[in-house]
Formats: structure tokens, C-alpha cells, sequence
């Protein structure tokens, strides 16, 4: 093998580190058997390494391949997708391993892994994982180094030096082409993560599910509003609109469902200001995106529907920022179409026997559809209802009869599905409505921080003359619900993200640990609209307010500019002239030696041998003498034993002899 | 025919194309006994590696693009100014290095011939994996980490009698992180002196005449001490009067009066009808011999006369005439 092509031992070190520090993140996401291949691939290159085993044959080759291919679509059912996709390239990159013995082996793996840095990104964006990912560039691009280091033998930790000062050295001219790039839309459409468990909401919701859902403390979605925060119990985001019940559960009309001129939302009369604000989404793998009532998204790319959502129009793989104005005092579809009446008051027949004679016998005894809801909302505060997250389950078809009248235990899907019930039973057009509840203010930076446990479902009636009406039936049964959020409505229960024990939420009434929390999760905010959330939008504003005017003469200059800035810096740092020092490495440790006495004002001579330098010093210092006896013997060994430059010294002398410099640290 | 014509052509454009490579580069780095590199004389140019590490930045590019990923684009552009940096740190690999010609090794034609080059460095920093050989020869891969100099020893079959000039020397490196070679080509005016091949003759023909028993009795008498004289570099160390070296009268060699009697006379009409290389390499050979028996001989061919003596810088001076001979233009 040519010279050239030979992998030092050190960079074999590096590759496999930086192997395992790449595939950590994803190993959630990976099926075990993966990680299994990674474990295997590694000791089998170090067998290879050390003789006792040989590289893979051609047909050996072929079987991992082909077994790596079934294997991910047993795990998975398809081959097509992102999660597959990076499960292959992760196998492939393991399997790399195993056949490398060139340089132009190492090149193929090592890029790959830089691939597989870029892959992480597309699950998430997260400040820690971009920090954690830059560590894996610093590591890949060390091997790279070590690679190009012939004759280390030995494990270097040094070579991440060079690595680390070289990244360091591009991330600003990184910074500003990041800003400079034109945004280009998708060149075609990618695969979707459609592996990806779905978090948050589901278009899908039957009894029960939002109490599941509120035992998780992550954080669904941040908002930042222009002006001041509206009261946190006003803060209804309408995600869902239920509007269709079979077999018990509720669901969302599909776009296609609707006849075609209604698809479009009907422009509302609005007046007053709107609130302002920005919404960044975690990522959802859902399409659709949460506002205010009545909410008019400013962003380009979000869909507004008839019943006055707003929608993406493919699923949130990564964090979403949008803008959105709100007129809360809007009416909405003062006139009801009559298939939309119909839509709206449609149950599933033969359901729920019970609730439909309660539901016509009490609208019977009031006059307006107003009082006919107050008296629903009354049953449920004046009866025994309870308000927990403990519901246990109900049957299929008949579940509102059985919760209403046995269990009467329910969360708030319960109770709004309960409502809607009674409502189009009595012939009130009625919906569930699905979405969050509030949110928790971060006092850092005033952004409203909505956690899966805010999930909250409520109901919209339509009346005469004000159009859907928000009625949340939850309020009756448990105010604190709506007014101090759900950790205060559970307190008797107790129940309050049991199953989350780790979870920083947790531990809010430490004051240290929350304000940890709360800093943190500022930093996040700003990390995601800056970074994450950068458009084309954002970046034509930012550039208009830096530069004024955007041309291609002001980008080459800026480009040009910071370049220059940089690279002449560099260039001055690399090929300045330094003098080459001839200084020994056993003279260089007694040097220090001697530097560590000058501060305390013990200065050597310039004819001063190192025996009698020692006993001055020793007279002076008399404590340090036995440390003092021993560097000064040993470097006599050194210097006198082998040659000039120490080469012929033993090595273990030399180590112990620079050990021994690096301990002495003397003081009067 | 009009293929011939056209690989005669293309021949003819390829030497045409050489010799102005070879006029250009001769300006740009002179041939020299000692170049230091500078930017005049580095060339740097993306590897294979940095060009498949383009098109991998190609690829995350696309990725970002049709992700809609901030940060995907963040990495890439990271990377892509990774590469522009590392311009600079490649380049700064081979630059401030001089490489010295030390020495080249005669050598017989079959054998390797070995070149001494030094590389010292002109600033204090590591130089890794600097990579050396000339089209044909050995290679080489060193490192200046703790040292400032490091001899290199590089390897070269020869075959042709005379001066061999190696042409120029290739310096790459790719250190430090592969994405692009960084090379010089230096003339470092290296010849390397090629002996005629040794060819056995069976005896030598106008020895013969003079002395019935040939060359093997002439070994024997060199028994016969005559006395001491001063040392002259080049007597064999066998002769030199150790003891007296011991008691400190100075060095001084013995002297035996076979070798003023019976030394021989190479000469070139021992072989009449022979051509010129054939003629070389019997002479070659017979002084290879008599100096392996200790034997004086000295050289006699046209324009060349070598009295007979005997020693390594005696052989050494009759081989380079046999070397040499007829080549006085090219050396």
C-alpha cells in the first residue's frame, strides 16, 4: 500500500469516537439492532487492527448490505421516509468501518459523517443538539486532522487542537453567508417523517385523550406577543375544530369534505386593534397551527380554513414560526350556512339515547338557546361532576349516556363533548373545539411558554345574531381549571404530571432551579427565531435595515469584507516568521523549572550549573528540597545519558522527569 | 496512415507541451542546490477528496434547501469556509520549508541508486506528513514535529552508465485535512554517478603475455615489507602501522614491494575488437578484482592516465573515469 493511503492508529482512535458521538443522538430514534451493528463494527475493525481477524470479503460485503436493507424495512414496513433513510445511512456508516484500511476508505466514512450531522438537524433544531452537533464537527474534522498525521501510534489527544481552531476560524465568514444566502424554496418535495411518533393534538379525539396528553411537560408552543400579555385565562388557541362524531370519538372535517365555496373562510367584519403576536411551534409532525380567536396569520404559507383555523400545508417536521394578528371581539359567521347548520348538528343515530331525551326535555323548560346553555352548564356545576385526570374509560357508542349518567368523572373532553352532545341534540349547532389553555409567562423575556399539559378541548355554539360562541363547559366544573391552570386544579388529586417524574416542571418551586428553567427557555426562544425561524422575509428585513439597499455589489462587498476581516488575520498567525527554537524537551521541563524558582525570586545564573543552582535553592527553600533533589538528578540522567535532543533517553525517565516538573509548584 | 500520422502528431504535441512545461518551470523554480518554498514556488490545488468533499457539500446543500433547514444550511456553509480555511493551513504545510541536496550514492547499473536530501523548516510549527519522491523512486513520508530538520533518504533503480539526473523532485502534502495537495516540483541538481556494469572477462589479455601465472600470483607477494611511509588518504587501513599509532609516533602505513613490482596496468587495448561499453566493463570488473586481492592498478585508456595505487579513493576515482568516459558534455 502506498505510504499515503496508510490510516495512523490515532486517526483509527479518532474515527471511531467521533462513530459514536454521531449516532448517540439518534439512538432513540434507532431500532436496537442498529446500535447492535455499531458494537459489532467496532470490534470487528479492532480484531482487524490487532491481526486476529481480517477485512470483510466481497460476498460478506453483499450479506450486510442486503440484511441491513431488510432489516430497516421489518423495523419501519418501508424503505421510503426519513427515519429509514437515516437508519440505512447509519448502517452504512458502521459497515464503513469495518472495510476501512485506506485514506480514501476514511475520506468516504468521515464525509458521511458529516452527513450524518445534517441528518440530526432535520429532527430537530434544539439549542443543545446544534451545540452537541458542532462538538461531532469539531470530532469528525480531528480524525480528518489525525488522518493526515502519518506515524502517531499512539492515541493523540492534541490533534482536536488544530481541528477546533480551524472551525473557529470559519464559523464567522459561516455567519455571514448564513445571513447572505438567498432562501430558495424546496427544489421537490422530501420525504415526510411519517414514522415520527405525532406529538401534541390528534385530528382523532375521543374521551381520554386529553387527560394522556396533559401528563406531558413538553413545550408545544412559544409566543411572544408585541403588546402586553392578555390575562393567561383568555388564552383560548384554537388548533382543532371538531365538527363530525362516530363511534364515539370526535374528528375534523377534512378540506375536501367541505363543499367548494365554503373552503374559504368568510372575511369578518373586525374592529378595534388586533393583538400581535409570533408563534414558534415545536415540532408537531400535525399541520395544523394554533392562534387566538380570530386569528389571521401574517406569514406567508399558512392556509386559513372556513372554520377559522390556520393550517400548514405539510406536516411541522421542525420548529415553526409564524405571525399572527387576533381580533378576540370578532364575530364569526354571523349567517350559518345551511349545510354547515346541517354539519353542526348531525349526531351519530341511535347514540346516546339518554343524554338526547335529557338534552330535548331541559330545552324544552327554557325559552333561548342562551338559557338552554346556561342550564346544561349548571347541571355540571351543581351535580356531582368531577373535574380529574383520572376519568377511566367508556364504552363506544354510548359513552356520553354512560358518563353523564354513571361515572361522571371526566376531563375536559368529557365535559365539551357532553356539551356538544346536549346541544345538537336540543338542535343548537355545536362543536369541539381542541387547542391549549393558557400558557406559563416566562418573566425572562415575556414570551408565553403552552405545554402539552395546557391541552385543553372546549365547545363553540352558534347563536342568532353573535355567530360561534366560545362556551367552556370545564369552567363549570372546575374554575381553578381556567383561572390558575391545571397544576392548581389537580392539587387535591395530586395527579399533576405523575408520570413525568423528571421533568424540570417538576421542580418549579425550587426558585434556583426554575430560574434555570426560565433562562433557558428565553434562550431558546431567541435561538429559534433567529436561527431556526430565519426566512427569506426575515432576511430581506434584516439586510434592508443593515444595508439600505440589497444589491449584488453591496453582498460581494460585505462577502468580500468579511474575508478579508478573517483570512488576513490567518494568513499573518500561519506564516508569520517565528524562529525555530533548538531547545530539548528535557531542557524545555528544566527551563520551567527554573521559570517556577524566578517567581520566587530564585533566578539561575547564567554560568550556574544545575547542581549548584540546586544547592542555592535548596538553602533557600529547604521544603521543596526532596522534589528539587529529584528534578535536578533527573534532568543530569537526561542531559548526560543520551543525546542532545533527548532521543536516546529512556522514555520513562523523561516521563517521569516531566511529571515531576508539572507537580513542583513551589511557594515561600 | 492517417492514424500513424495522427499518434506521431500527438507525440509531437506532448514533447512540444513537456518542453514548455519544462522551460516554464525552469524560470519559475531554477534548479538549485537548495530551495527554500515560497508562494512562488507552491502550487495547491483541490484533491480528489476535496472534490468529492464538494459535491458532499452539494448534497447537504440540497438537503437544507429542500428541508427549509436553517441549520442544515448553517452546517454547510460551515463546512464550505472550513474548506477556504484550510487553503490557507495546506499551505501553510510546505511553506517556509528548504530542502537541501545532500549527497547522491554511485551506484552499479541494476542496483539502487540512494539520494540524501535534508528538509529544515523555517518557522516553528509542525509540518505533517510531507510526502516525497521523484517519478520512479522510493518514497517518502516525514513529519517536523519535534525536530527543525529530518533527513530523507529516497531510493532509485538505475541502469545506464554516467551522470543519472533524477529530474525533478515531487514535495506534496495534504495535511491538514486532505482537501487539497499542495506540491512543488524543485531541481535539486542531484546527479547520481553510474559505474559501468562489471563484466567478467576470463583473463586479462595483455597481463598474460607479461607474466606467465597471471594475476593469481601477484596476490601472494604481497608479503614482502619493505618499510613505513607517511599515511596518504586512501591507503588501506590494513596497512597502517597500528602499533606505531599506539605509541603515538604518528600514522604512518607499511609498505610492501609486491605492489611497486607486480601492479597492474588496466589499459584500454587489453581488449582489442571490443566495443566501448563492452571494454568499460571489463576494466570495471578488473579493478573491482585487483582491489578486492589489494593489489595496485592503475588506468590507462585515451586522454586518461591513473598511476597505480591502490585503496577506496583510488577505486573510486578509476571507476568515475570508467563512468564517465566519453561523456565530459553532460556532466
Amino acid at each position: 500500500m502506498k505510504l499515503q493511503q496508510q490510516v495512523p492508529r490515532n486517526a483509527l482512535v479518532w474515527i471511531i469516537i467521533s462513530m459514536f458521538a454521531l449516532v448517540a443522538p439518534h439512538a432513540l430514534r434507532l431500532p436496537p439492532w442498529v446500535l447492535l451493528v455499531y458494537v459489532v463494527a467496532v470490534i470487528w475493525r479492532i480484531l482487524v487492527y490487532r491481526g486476529r481477524w481480517s477485512f470483510p470479503g466481497r460476498s460478506v460485503k453483499l450479506i450486510l448490505i442486503f440484511s441491513s436493507f431488510i432489516g430497516v424495512y421489518v423495523s419501519y414496513g418501508t424503505l421510503v421516509g426519513l427515519e429509514p433513510m437515516v437508519a440505512l445511512l447509519l448502517t452504512a456508516f458502521a459497515f464503513k468501518l469495518i472495510e476501512l484500511s485506506r485514506r480514501n476508505d476514511a475520506y468516504v466514512l468521515l464525509f458521511l459523517g458529516y452527513f450524518v450531522c445534517i441528518t440530526e438537524f432535520l429532527f430537530s433544531q434544539d439549542l443543545l443538539i446544534t451545540l452537541y452537533s458542532m462538538l461531532n464537527v469539531v470530532l469528525v474534522t480531528t480524525a480528518l486532522v489525525a488522518l493526515h498525521q502519518p506515524g502517531e501510534h499512539q492515541f493523540n489527544r492534541g490533534s482536536i487542537r488544530l481541528a477546533g481552531v480551524m472551525l473557529a476560524q470559519a464559523l464567522p465568514l459561516m455567519v455571514v453567508i448564513f445571513f447572505l444566502f438567498p432562501r430558495i424554496d424546496p427544489l421537490w418535495t422530501v420525504p415526510v417523517n411519517n414514522h415520527m411518533a405525532k406529538t401534541g393534538m390528534s385530528d382523532f379525539m375521543k374521551p381520554g385523550d386529553v387527560a394522556k396528553l396533559s401528563q406531558s411537560a413538553d413545550v408545544a408552543l412559544r409566543v411572544k406577543f408585541d403588546g402586553d400579555i392578555p390575562p393567561v385565562s383568555a388564552l383560548y388557541w384554537r388548533g382543532l375544530v371538531f365538527s363530525r362524531m362516530q363511534q364515539g370519538a370526535w374528528s375534523a372535517l377534512d378540506y375536501y369534505d367541505v363543499p367548494v365555496k365554503q373552503q374559504r373562510p368568510r372575511e369578518m367584519r373586525t374592529s378595534g386593534d388586533a393583538l400581535e403576536y409570533t408563534v414558534i411551534m415545536e415540532p408537531s409532525w400535525q399541520n395544523w397551527l394554533y392562534g387566538l380567536h380570530y386569528a389571521r396569520a401574517t406569514t406567508p404559507g399558512v392556509r386559513h380554513t372556513a372554520d377559522y383555523r390556520l393550517s400548514t400545508l405539510s406536516p411541522l417536521e421542525t420548529e415553526y414560526m409564524y405571525r399572527v394578528r387576533s381580533w378576540t371581539q370578532a364575530q364569526a359567521e354571523p349567517g350559518l350556512s345551511q349545510w354547515r347548520r346541517e354539519i353542526e348538528t348531525r349526531l351519530p343515530p341511535g347514540s346516546n339515547p339518554r343524554t338526547r331525551q335529557l338534552a330535548q326535555e331541559m330545552k324544552a323548560l327554557t325559552e333561548t338557546d342562551q338559557q338552554f346553555i346556561d342550564a346544561v352548564l349548571n347541571k355540571f356545576s351543581t351535580q356531582d361532576y368531577v373535574y380529574t385526570l383520572q376519568p377511566g374509560s367508556l364504552s363506544e357508542l354510548h359513552a356520553m349516556d354512560e358518563f353523564l349518567f354513571e361515572s361522571r368523572r371526566g376531563f375536559c373532553e368529557h365535559y365539551a363533548s357532553a356539551f356538544t352532545v346536549m346541544m345538537r341534540a336540543a338542535g343548537v349547532p355545536a362543536r369541539v373545539v381542541a387547542g391549549y389553555l393558557g400558557g406559563e409567562i416566562n418573566p425572562v423575556n415575556r414570551t408565553v411558554i403552552v405545554h402539552q399539559f395546557d391541552a385543553h378541548a372546549w365547545a363553540e355554539v352558534w347563536l342568532q345574531g353573535q355567530g360561534w360562541v366560545r362556551v367552556d363547559p370545564t369552567a363549570a366544573v372546575s374554575p381553578e381549571r381556567i383561572e390558575w391552570g391545571l397544576e392548581a386544579a389537580m392539587q387535591a388529586e395530586g395527579s399533576f404530571l405523575s408520570e413525568a417524574p423528571l421533568s424540570a416542571l417538576r421542580y418549579r418551586n425550587i426558585p434556583f432551579l426554575n430560574l434555570l428553567r426560565l433562562r433557558y427557555d428565553a434562550l431558546t426562544y431567541r435561538w429559534q427565531s433567529w436561527i431556526v425561524g430565519f426566512n427569506s422575509e426575515r432576511q430581506l428585513n434584516l439586510l434592508r435595515d443593515i444595508f439600505g439597499e440589497i444589491n449584488t455589489r453591496v453582498i460581494a462587498t460585505v462577502l468580500l469584507g468579511s474575508w478579508v476581516l478573517v483570512l488576513v488575520p490567518v494568513s499573518i498567525s500561519l506564516f508569520r516568521k517565528r524562529a525555530t527554537r533548538q531547545v530539548s524537551r528535557p531542557d524545555r521541563f528544566y527551563l520551567k523549572f527554573c521559570e517556577r524558582l524566578a517567581r520566587l525570586g530564585l533566578v539561575r545564573s547564567a554560568g550556574e550549573t544545575p547542581g549548584q543552582f540546586f544547592l542555592r535553592a535548596e538553602a533557600a527553600l529547604p521544603a521543596y528540597a526532596g522534589q528539587m533533589r529529584d528534578i535536578t538528578s533527573l534532568y543530569n540522567q537526561l542531559a548526560y545519558a543520551g543525546t542532545a535532543d533527548g532521543e536516546g533517553a529512556d522514555a520513562s525517565t523523561l516521563d517521569t522527569f516531566s511529571r515531576a516538573v508539572k507537580r513542583f509548584r513551589p511557594s515561600r | 496512415m492517417a492514424d500513424a500520422l495522427g499518434v506521431t502528431t500527438e507525440q509531437g504535441l506532448n514533447r512540444r507541451l513537456r518542453a514548455s512545461f519544462r522551460q516554464w518551470i525552469n524560470r519559475r523554480i531554477p534548479p538549485a542546490r537548495e530551495v527554500t518554498l515560497d508562494q512562488r514556488r507552491i502550487f495547491i490545488f483541490p484533491s480528489k477528496a476535496g472534490f468529492f468533499f464538494g459535491f458532499c457539500l452539494l448534497v447537504m446543500l440540497v438537503t437544507a434547501i429542500n428541508f427549509q433547514n436553517n441549520l442544515g444550511y448553517a452546517l454547510t456553509f460551515l463546512l464550505a469556509m472550513l474548506f477556504m480555511v484550510a487553503i490557507l493551513h495546506t499551505f501553510a504545510n510546505l511553506s517556509g520549508l528548504t530542502i537541501r541536496a545532500l549527497r547522491a550514492r554511485p551506484a552499479f547499473p541494476g542496483q539502487q541508486t540512494e539520494f540524501d536530501l535534508m528538509i529544515e523548516r523555517g518557522r516553528q510549527r509542525d509540518h505533517f506528513g510531507l510526502h516525497l519522491m521523484w517519478p520512479g523512486s522510493s518514497e517518502a513520508l516525514v513529519n517536523l514535529v519535534d525536530e527543525d530538520t529530518v533527513t530523507v533518504q529516497l531510493h532509485m533503480a538505475v541502469d545506464q552508465r554516467g551522470w543519472y539526473s533524477p529530474g525533478r523532485l515531487l514535495l506534496e502534502s495534504s495535511y491538514p485535512l486532505g482537501l487539497l495537495r499542495c506540491w512543488t516540483w524543485v531541481d535539486l541538481e542531484l546527479h547520481a554517478l553510474v559505474y559501468p556494469r562489471p563484466l567478467a572477462s576470463a583473463d586479462l589479455p595483455g597481463l598474460a603475455t607479461d607474466t606467465p601465472d597471471g594475476a593469481a600470483v601477484t596476490v601472494t607477494g604481497s608479503d614482502d615489507f619493505y618499510g613505513f611511509r607517511d599515511y596518504h588518504k586512501g591507503d588501506s587501513p590494513r596497512h597502517i602501522h597500528w602499533k606505531g599509532v599506539a605509541k603515538g609516533q604518528g600514522v604512518q602505513s607499511k609498505q610492501y614491494t609486491a605492489y611497486a613490482d607486480r601492479s597492474v596496468w588496466l589499459d584500454w587495448d587489453m581488449f582489442p575488437g571490443l566495443g566501448t561499453e563492452q571494454r568499460l566493463s571489463h576494466l570495471c570488473y578488473w579493478a573491482l578484482e585487483f582491489e578486492s586481492r589489494n593489489q595496485e592498478y592503475g588506468l590507462r585508456m585515451p586522454a586518461v592516465v591513473i598511476e597505480p595505487h591502490m585503496g577506496d579513493r583510488h577505486r573510486d576515482r578509476v571507476l568515475r573515469e570508467l563512468a564517465l568516459y566519453g561523456m565530459e558534455g553532460q556532466a
